[in-house]
C-alpha cells in the first residue's frame, strides 16, 4: 500500500516527520564530509591561522610512506580476517548443522558472546593474554615445557600484524557463524538426504552443496568483514597503539595521531578524504566482484 | 561404525573446546579479579584461594568507574530513545507515502551506511568544537544518533512496507488523526523491528570508543570504554584491579546478553545482513 501525498496537510505531516532525521543526519554525516574537503586544502594546525595551499596536502599524502604502510596493514588485517573469521565460521557452521553435534543452542549463544563485548575490553583482555610474564599463552607454553616459545607477543614487529588479528578473529567467528547458519537453515534438507544416499561425505556436502547455495550470504559476510577491518581502530589503540614503532599502525589510528598528537588538522583532513576514497573503492570493488544485487527493487 | 562414532566424539569435543575458548578469557579475568596482586603474580592462572572483594570495593569507592557507567547508561538510553522515535517517523512516511523526492531521500539516508566514521573524526571534532558543542552531557548523543539513523531507518522502512496498511485505512475512515494513527496503531505494529533497532543501537552506543575519546575530555563526562583506558594509565601494574574494572563495566551488558541472547543474536544479524 502506498498513499499519494495529495493534500497540503499530508504534505506538511510528511515534511515534519522527515525533518528531524534529515537535520540530524545531515549535520552529523554530510556536513563533516564537506568540512573535511575544505580543511584538506589548508595548512592548518587547529588554531586561527589557516593557509590555503590547494592540493599540496594530497600531493604529500600520495608520497607519505607511513600512510601507505598503514593502508597495507589494513589490507593485511582484512585478508587474514576474511579467511580467519569467515573460513573458520564456515567450517564450524557446517559441522554444527550436522545431526550429531550436541548442545547446539549453547554453542551458538556462547560463540556469539565475544562479538557483543566492546572492542576496548577485547583489546585489554588480549593484552593480558599476550603478556610476557603472566599472560595465558606464555603460562601454558611454559607449563608444557616450551619455554623457548614464550615471548613478548606484542613486541615483535615482524609478527605483530598476525598477533593482533588473533583477538579480531576470536571476537567475530561467532558473529559470522550465526550469519552463515541462518543462510544454511534455509537450504532444503532433502538435498542433503539425497546426497547422503549417493554416498557424499560430509566434507563433499559442505563444499559442493552448501557453499554454492549460500554464496550470497558468504558475499555479505565478506563485505561486512572488509568494511569492518578498513575502519579498525579501537583494538589497535588499546593493544599496541600502532607499535612497536609503527609496525601495527592502521589508517584510522594514523589520522587520530596526525590530528591530536601532531596537530596537523589540514593534512589529517586530506588523510580522512583518502581513507574515505580507499574504503569506498575497496568495499565497492568487492561488492562488484561478489556481484550481489544489493539494492532491492523499488517501485519509485 | 566405530570409526564414525570416534569422529563424532572428536567433533563434539572440538566444539566444546571452541566454546570454552570463546568464554575463557573473560572467565579468567573474572576469577582473577578476586585475587590480590601478589597472588596473581605468583600464579596467574590458578583459581583464587579465597574470595577477596577488596578489588571491587576499591573500584566502587575510590575510582571514577561508577561515574563512567552512569554516563554510558545515560548516553545509551537517550540515544536509543531518540533514534527509535526519529527513525520511526522517517521510516514510516518513507514506506507509506508517495511523494516527489522520496527515492532520493531514501538513498540519501542509505548512503550514510557506506561512510566509514573514522574518515569524519577531524571534521566532526572541528565542527562541534567551533559551535561549542564539545564537553557537554549531550555531546556524544549527536554523533551516536546521527550515525545510528541510516540502518535504523532502513530496517524500519522495510518492515513497515511488509505489513498491510488496512488498520491504518480503517483508522483514517473513522476519522483518526495522523499523529494518533502513527503512535497508537503503527507504533505497536512495528514493535518487533523497533526492538531489533533498539538492540543494535544499544550495543553500538554502549561499546562506542572513538567519538567518546575525541569529543569529550572532561573526566566527569567520560564513558566506560574511554574510562577503562584511563584506568589502565593509573594502575598499569595492578592487574587484578584492572580486571575488576573490566568485569564491573561488562557486567550489565553481559547479563542482558545471556537473558535475551536469542533475540539479540537474531536482531543484530538481521541488521547486519540487511545493511
Amino acid at each position: 500500500m502506498k498513499k499519494i501525498a495529495d493534500r497540503r496537510g499530508t504534505r506538511l505531516a510528511i515534511f515534519l516527520c522527515l525533518l528531524p532525521a534529515l537535520a540530524i543526519y545531515t549535520y552529523v554525516v554530510i556536513v563533516p564530509i564537506i568540512g573535511a574537503f575544505r580543511y584538506s586544502l589548508f595548512n592548518w594546525s587547529g588554531g586561527p591561522n589557516m593557509k590555503y595551499i590547494g592540493l599540496k596536502n594530497y600531493q604529500m599524502l600520495l608520497k607519505d610512506k607511513n600512510f601507505w604502510a598503514a593502508f597495507l596493514n589494513n589490507l593485511k588485517i582484512t585478508i587474514l580476517c576474511v579467511f580467519g573469521q569467515i573460513g573458520i565460521a564456515f567450517i564450524f557452521s557446517a559441522m554444527l548443522s550436522s545431526r550429531f553435534i550436541k548442545l547446539k543452542k549453547l554453542h551458538r549463544v556462547v560463540a556469539y558472546f565475544p562479538s557483543t563485548i566492546s572492542a576496548v575490553v577485547v583489546g585489554f583482555a588480549w593484552s593480558f593474554i599476550f603478556n610476557y610474564d603472566y599472560g595465558l599463552i606464555n603460562v601454558i607454553l611454559r607449563a608444557v615445557g616450551l619455554n623457548d616459545w614464550a615471548q613478548a607477543w606484542l613486541n615483535n614487529p615482524d609478527t605483530i600484524i598476525g598477533v593482533v588479528c588473533i583477538p579480531l578473529i576470536w571476537q567475530y567467528i561467532g558473529y559470522y557463524m550465526v550469519i552463515i547458519m541462518a543462510a544454511m537453515s534455509s537450504i532444503d534438507p532433502s538435498i542433503y538426504e539425497m546426497a547422503e544416499l549417493d554416498g557424499a561425505s560430509g566434507v563433499q556436502r559442505a563444499l559442493k552443496i552448501t557453499l554454492p547455495l549460500i554464496k550470497n550470504s558468504i558475499g555479505v559476510a565478506v563485505m561486512l568483514c572488509i568494511a569492518g577491518n578498513m575502519k579498525i581502530f579501537d583494538h589497535i589503540y588499546v593493544m599496541t597503539n600502532g607499535g612497536p614503532g609503527t609496525s601495527s599502525m592502521v589508517m584510522a589510528l594514523q589520522v587520530y595521531k596526525t590530528t591530536f598528537v601532531k596537530n596537523q588538522f589540514g593534512y589529517a583532513s586530506a588523510m580522512s578524504i583518502g581513507i574515505l576514497i580507499l574504503s569506498l573503492a575497496i568495499v565497492g570493488g568487492s561488492r562488484v566482484l561478489i556481484n550481489r544485487p544489493w539494492r532491492k527493487e523499488r517501485d519509485f | 561404525m566405530i570409526g564414525k562414532k570416534i569422529l563424532r566424539v572428536i567433533c563434539n569435543l572440538i566444539f566444546i573446546i571452541f566454546s570454552f575458548t570463546c568464554v575463557f578469557p573473560i572467565v579468567w579475568i573474572f576469577y582473577s579479579s578476586f585475587k590480590t596482586q601478589a597472588e596473581f603474580m605468583q600464579s596467574s592462572v590458578a583459581l583464587p584461594k579465597a574470595l577477596d572483594f577488596s578489588n571491587y570495593i576499591n573500584v566502587f569507592t575510590s575510582t571514577s568507574m561508577p561515574k563512567y557507567m552512569l554516563n554510558s547508561a545515560r548516553n545509551t538510553l537517550l540515544s536509543v530513545a531518540v533514534i527509535i522515535i526519529v527513525a520511526f517517523l522517517a521510516g514510516y512516511v518513507l514506506s507509506r507515502y508517495k511523494f516527489r523526492g522520496r527515492a532520493a531521500i531514501y538513498n540519501y539516508f542509505i548512503m550514510g551506511m557506506l561512510i566509514p566514521i573514522h574518515a569524519l573524526l577531524v571534521p566532526m571534532y572541528v565542527q562541534l568544537n567551533e559551535m561549542g558543542l564539545t564537553n557537554h552531557w549531550y555531546t556524544l548523543l549527536i554523533p551516536y544518533i546521527g550515525f545510528g539513523l541510516p540502518i535504523s531507518i532502513m530496517l524500519i522502512e522495510s518492515y513497515i512496507s511488509s505489513i498491510p496498511g488496512e488498520l491504518e485505512e480503517a483508522a483514517a475512515i473513522d476519522g483518526c488523526s495522523f499523529a494518533r494513527t502513527l503512535f497508537q496503531i503503527v507504533f505497536p505494529l512495528a514493535s518487533p523491528i523497533l526492538a531489533t533497532v533498539a538492540i543494535i543501537q544499544f550495543f553500538a552506543v554502549w561499546n562506542e570508543f572513538t567519538f567518546a575519546l575525541i569529543l569529550v575530555n572532561n573526566d566527569n563526562l567520560r564513558t566506560v570504554p574511554v574510562g577503562l583506558t584511563m584506568f589502565k594509565g593509573a594502575y598499569t601494574v595492578d592487574y587484578p584491579r584492572m580486571m575488576t574494572g573490566i568485569i564491573v563495566t561488562m557486567l550489565p551488558v553481559m547479563i542482558l546478553y545471556f537473558i535475551f541472547s536469542k533475540r539479540i543474536i537474531e536482531g543484530m544479524v538481521a541488521g547486519a545482513v540487511k545493511g
